[in-house]
């Protein structure tokens, strides 16, 4: 079949035409962009995180009473958490990794003059925090009890550093461009320096939509301002379970103090991309009903023309046409319309991407994205015009010697 | 009441130029029931368009009641054929969606009258055709003989100056068809002019006068209240 | 003509009713998307406080960093909170009408002798102007006067939920309530408060509730409260205590100024102008002249309150309507172009072309009126969608009576300029088509 008497057909059929090739191009755009969008969404949410996140249940404590001695508090409740059944071993720290709350600073690799800097989340925790988070060692070692500051705040600078620390493989690439540091110093903003005893693989920060969110320092550390929080890991699977079970024992020691925001690491993880998914599921809903409504209507105008032009295809049909030769006309003339519209499309869906690349800070489209799309449209467009084509096929010749 | 003075009526397409109407003259007095004949082609429906304000001439004059409708905007010429003209089809051409009182009722509402009025006419109108007992019936619900009454009394409801009748019994058989012809009659009676277009020699026949239409031109200028030339009955059968 | 025309419009509606419906369901869907986002959207940027949001400035100044500016360097902005020394500073200034310094904190709230477990509640420290300048409404009591602002008397305004919470909702006015260790007296309760966007503190959760209770500013430090929101610091400097922190480089104070007219504006900002250069003096305010008053509204655009995912996302929402409207366009085109037949007929009996195209603009219009129900109805089930998908966006995610009319109003807008191509189409039928023999 030859395509030059369908595109002169189409030229007379111009409105249908501009209606299908309008749809195509708008959807493609849409679809390329927003199925790059769903892409880097899902790509930011599966990231590792280096943690058991399933089994690790968090809580928080603030002491209020005139009485209240908050390092013994420390000290015993971790002792009563890890001897909880179910419980496998408890950390406390200032603040959960995922959770959206954190505390962050600057870290240079040396205190000379010029020094390289980078930033990232710091932890204040107690010597539990290597098998609580369950994160793996790359180099050197974790904290021992003994190496634990415990100090009083009132008499200390605010920002007061311990003279060991534990940071990521990342944050030491970083700052010293390799990952093998174990026994180097760390400064701090005001030049004071830190030990290195111990590179972690991988383990992420507060603030999952943070650039730096694997930059990690470990600080070994629990200070008495009256309150904290704990990390405790539990047996696999008992997560949801033991969150009640913790916040009660811990309730139950009678302490001038209140527990508060007990949950599953796991669902502060998941609030904390809650933005992240939303994107991606109501993009996804968007696309799917891009596909319903785009392939409606090309069904839609599909079928039109097949009504309109009954009588020319039972004209054909008389001549000789067999009902191959009809669905062919008509998956051939679709197929022209798509090819138009995924043109167009294309370049609107690059352009709607370096407008939002430009105006939002979106990053570039990887351009296999529009010829995908591109095929999903060209089987969308064949799979919708079949129904209608199929229709045509049938229609009598006798068509041809009626009146109407 | 109706002058047409050297009508021209041209239809030109990239290829080809047709000359429906040529010189086309006639006239029709007030109170006259005029059949207009032809074979297929000979310009009877070119003829009626423009007769009904549908199309416009390409040249010619045209008088309606003494006043030049041959060059008016699309708007003028709606509210004549809505005031003046009163139109019969060949397929009644009844709005299937609408009942029939709804269907009386569309004229008169591009002519603005308020409902009561509106009430009063299509009254009259259906009882003139005795069909006042089926106002709520669809169209789909009546014979072929119904419809075209409704359609006369749609037709009539505007009490129009002239009807234009096409071909108004050839969707019927000869039963209905004197039905319809017997009420086009008495609307004639009582003074509303009636033009008809019609194959149909026995029906032109019962028409004070029969026009006969060749080559877009009219073939017997001279026919006044005449009976049908012999030569007519065979262009007839021809086609 | 318009009832008759309202008439022959749902006849034919009702005569084509799956065609219809596949007219309607198209606007529909484009409408519940777009809509769906858009309300969250337009609620998160709508005015929270229209009658005086023009008056409102957060005021803002430039003493970071020299070497970096606050934001990045793109921006410009100054830093949004103000160091503890220069909030002070300011509030001596009499210029403004209303003038606030304030920040967040958090006590435990623990009553003697009560059936209440002790609980965690966030408070507000702030100057006393705060209510009236945010038109916040009192159940009981009243505010603290200027006096309290200095005296450092412990005295609590109570939110409503606190109240019920703590009181089972009664007049608590002249009762005390214990936070950590120290007893205050409850001054005033307020009545329903709730701003949809937290605009006096967005940096610090900006559709956040409001919180559990308010104090006087200067007990801040005179009880050297925790800083609750966001604190940022950039000098190398030492801080020791709490003491250290009020006089340190780092800023967590939020500070508004209410100013009638663009002469008090004007010389307001020429106030803290000077106080900057003042400070130059001292070695301070090392960055070049950028202190800045910021009204309500251009406060919650600066500081991107409405995340840029949702703007996108609201875009290609609207790029998605447009295809619906392309399909409910040849819908369109096909049932009018089927219904040729009747409107010669109407032609021929008289109806201007005028007529004609009112009256498949007032059919076109009832199909975006149905579209525009049908979008609301996937409108409030899609914001429902959304707060199970979102922690903590209820009170935004919500549908309200304006946005269904703008609802309606964009369906039936988009689908009459959607239509008129097709209208138009079928005014241009021939009348004398109907004569042709069929």
């Amino acid at each position: 079949m030859t395509i030059r008497p369908i595109l002169s057909a189409l030229l007379r059929n111009r409105t249908g035409a501009i209606l299908v090739v309008g749809q195509i191009a708008l959807t493609l755009a849409i679809v390329v962009n927003a199925v790059f969008i769903i892409q880097q969404r899902l790509e930011h949410i599966g990231r590792p995180t280096g943690m058991d996140v399933n089994n690790i249940v968090s809580t928080r404590v603030q002491g209020f009473g005139d009485d209240y001695d908050h390092l013994a508090t420390v000290r015993e409740d971790l002792a009563m958490l890890k001897s909880l059944p179910g419980v496998v071993s408890a950390v406390a720290s200032n603040a959960i990794p995922l959770s959206g709350s954190g505390s962050a600073t600057g870290w240079r690799d040396s205190d000379g003059e010029d020094p390289k800097s980078a930033s990232g989340n710091y932890y204040n925790v107690s010597a539990e925090v290597m098998e609580t988070f369950g994160f793996s060692l790359y180099a050197g070692r974790t904290f021992t009890p003994e190496e634990i500051d415990s100090r009083v705040v009132a008499d200390t600078p605010g920002n007061y550093l311990p003279k060991l620390v534990m940071i990521t493989k990342e944050l030491a690439i970083e700052l010293f461009e390799t990952p093998d540091v174990v026994g180097r110093m760390l400064f701090d903003g005001l030049g004071e320096g830190t030990q290195i005893i111990g590179v972690i693989d991988r383990m992420m920060g507060s603030w999952v939509g943070w650039e730096n969110v694997g930059n990690v320092a470990l600080l070994p550390s629990v200070s008495d301002r009256p309150w904290t929080r704990y990390a405790i890991r539990v047996e696999p699977g008992k997560a949801d379970a033991m969150v009640p079970v913790i916040e009660k024992a811990l309730e139950d020691r009678n302490i001038t103090r209140v527990v508060t925001s007990t949950e599953t690491m796991e669902s502060m993880a998941k609030s904390s991309y809650d933005a992240d998914k939303a994107v991606a599921v109501v993009l996804t809903i968007v696309v799917f009903l891009l596909f319903i409504v785009a392939g409606l209507g090309i069904v839609g105008l599909a079928s039109f023309t097949v009504n309109q032009r009954t009588k020319q295809i039972g004209t054909r049909r008389a001549i000789g046409a067999r009902k191959r030769d009809i669905i062919t006309y008509f998956m051939t003339e679709n197929w022209l319309l798509t090819t138009i519209g995924v043109a167009i499309g294309s370049i609107l869906a690059v352009a709607l991407n370096l407008w939002l690349a430009d105006a939002y800070g979106l990053e570039r489209l990887n351009y296999w994205y529009v010829p995908a799309a591109v095929a999903a449209l060209w089987i969308l467009g064949l799979v919708a015009v079949a129904g209608p084509a199929r229709r045509a096929s049938k229609i009598s010749p006798a068509i041809a010697t009626r009146t109407v | 009441m109706l002058k047409m003075t050297h009508i021209n009526r041209v239809y030109r397409t990239e290829l080809v130029e047709t000359h429906a109407l040529r010189e086309f003259s006639l006239e029709v007095e007030s109170g006259e029931f005029v059949a207009v004949t032809g074979p297929s082609g000979s310009g009877k429906t070119t003829f009626l368009n423009i007769a009904g304000l549908l199309e416009e001439p390409t040249s010619g004059s045209y008088l309606l009641e003494d006043h030049d409708v041959s060059r008016l905007s699309d708007n003028q010429r709606a509210k004549i054929r809505n005031e003046k003209i009163g139109f019969i089809f060949q397929s009644f051409n009844l709005i299937p969606d609408l009942n029939i009182f709804d269907n009386v009722d569309v004229p008169l509402r591009y002519r603005g009258f308020n409902a009561s009025e509106r009430a009063k006419r299509i009254e009259e109108a259906l009882d003139v055709v005795g069909l006042t007992s089926r106002v709520k019936h669809l169209p789909s619900q009546l014979s072929g003989g119904q419809q075209q009454r409704v359609a006369i009394a749609r037709a009539m409801a505007g009490k129009p100056s002239f009807i234009l009748a096409d071909e108004p019994t050839g969707n019927l058989d000869s039963l209905m068809a004197r039905q319809v012809i017997e009420i086009l009659e008495g609307i004639n009676a009582k003074g509303t002019t009636i033009i008809m277009v019609t194959h149909d020699p026995e029906l032109a026949r019962r028409a004070h006068r029969t026009v006969h239409v060749l080559d877009g031109q009219v073939a017997n200028p001279e026919a006044h209240y005449s009976s049908l030339p012999a030569a007519v009955d065979a262009s007839n059968n021809a086609a | 003509m318009f009832g008759y025309y309202l008439r022959l419009g749902i006849k034919s509606i009702s005569r084509h009713p799956a065609l219809s419906f596949l007219m309607m369901l198209a606007v529909g869907l484009g409408i519940g998307v777009s809509m769906t986002l858009f309300s969250l959207h337009y609620t998160m940027s709508a005015d929270p406080i229209p009658e005086k949001s023009d008056q409102l400035f957060a005021v803002t100044l430039d003493a970071w960093d020299p070497e970096d500016s606050y934001r990045g360097n793109t921006q410009g902005l100054p830093p949004w909170e103000l160091t503890y020394r220069d909030a002070t500073a300011l509030l001596e200034s009499d210029i403004p009408t209303r003038q606030i310094a304030m920040h967040k904190s958090y006590f435990t709230l623990n009553m003697d002798a009560s059936e209440i477990k002790p609980f965690m509640v966030t408070t507000r420290q702030t100057t006393k102007d705060f209510f009236e300048m945010f038109n916040v409404p009192f159940l009981y009591g009243s505010a603290w006067d200027s006096a309290t602002d200095e005296s450092l008397e412990q005295v609590v305004v109570l939110s409503k939920a606190t109240n019920e919470k703590v009181f089972g909702g009664v007049d608590s006015v002249g009762k005390t309530i214990r936070l950590n260790t120290h007893d205050f007296r409850v001054l005033g309760v307020l009545d329903t408060w709730e701003p949809k966007i937290k605009y006096y503190d967005v940096n610090n959760g900006a559709i956040d509730e409001s919180e559990d209770l308010f104090m006087p500013f200067a007990l801040s430090a005179a009880l050297e409260l925790p800083f609750g929101g966001n604190t940022n610091c950039w000098k190398q400097e030492e801080i020791v205590g709490h003491q250290g922190m009020l006089n340190s480089e780092c800023i967590f104070i939020q500070y508004w100024a209410e100013l009638t007219s663009a002469q008090q504006k004007s010389e307001y900002q020429a106030f803290i102008d000077s106080y900057a250069n003042e400070q130059k003096k001292l070695g301070r305010f090392e960055r070049p002249i950028n202190n800045r008053l910021d009204d309500v509204v251009s406060w919650i655009e600066i500081n991107e309150v409405v995340p840029s995912d949702l703007t996108i996302m609201v875009g290609l929402a609207f790029l998605f309507m447009a295809v619906c409207l392309f399909n409910a366009v040849g819908l369109l085109l096909a049932r009018f172009l089927a219904k040729s037949p009747v409107i010669a007929l109407r032609r021929a009996v008289g109806a201007s072309k005028r007529a004609i195209f009112s009256q498949h603009l007032v059919e076109v219009g009832l199909i975006g009126l149905g579209g525009g129900l049908i979008g609301i109805v996937l409108a409030v089930f899609g914001l429902m969608g959304l707060s199970t998908l979102i922690e903590d966006i209820d009170h935004v995610a919500r549908f309200s009576w304006s946005l269904g009319a703008i609802a309606i109003g964009l369906s039936l807008g988009a689908t009459l300029l959607a239509g008129l191509y097709p209208t138009w189409r079928i005014c241009r039928v021939q009348p004398s088509s109907q004569l042709k023999t069929q």
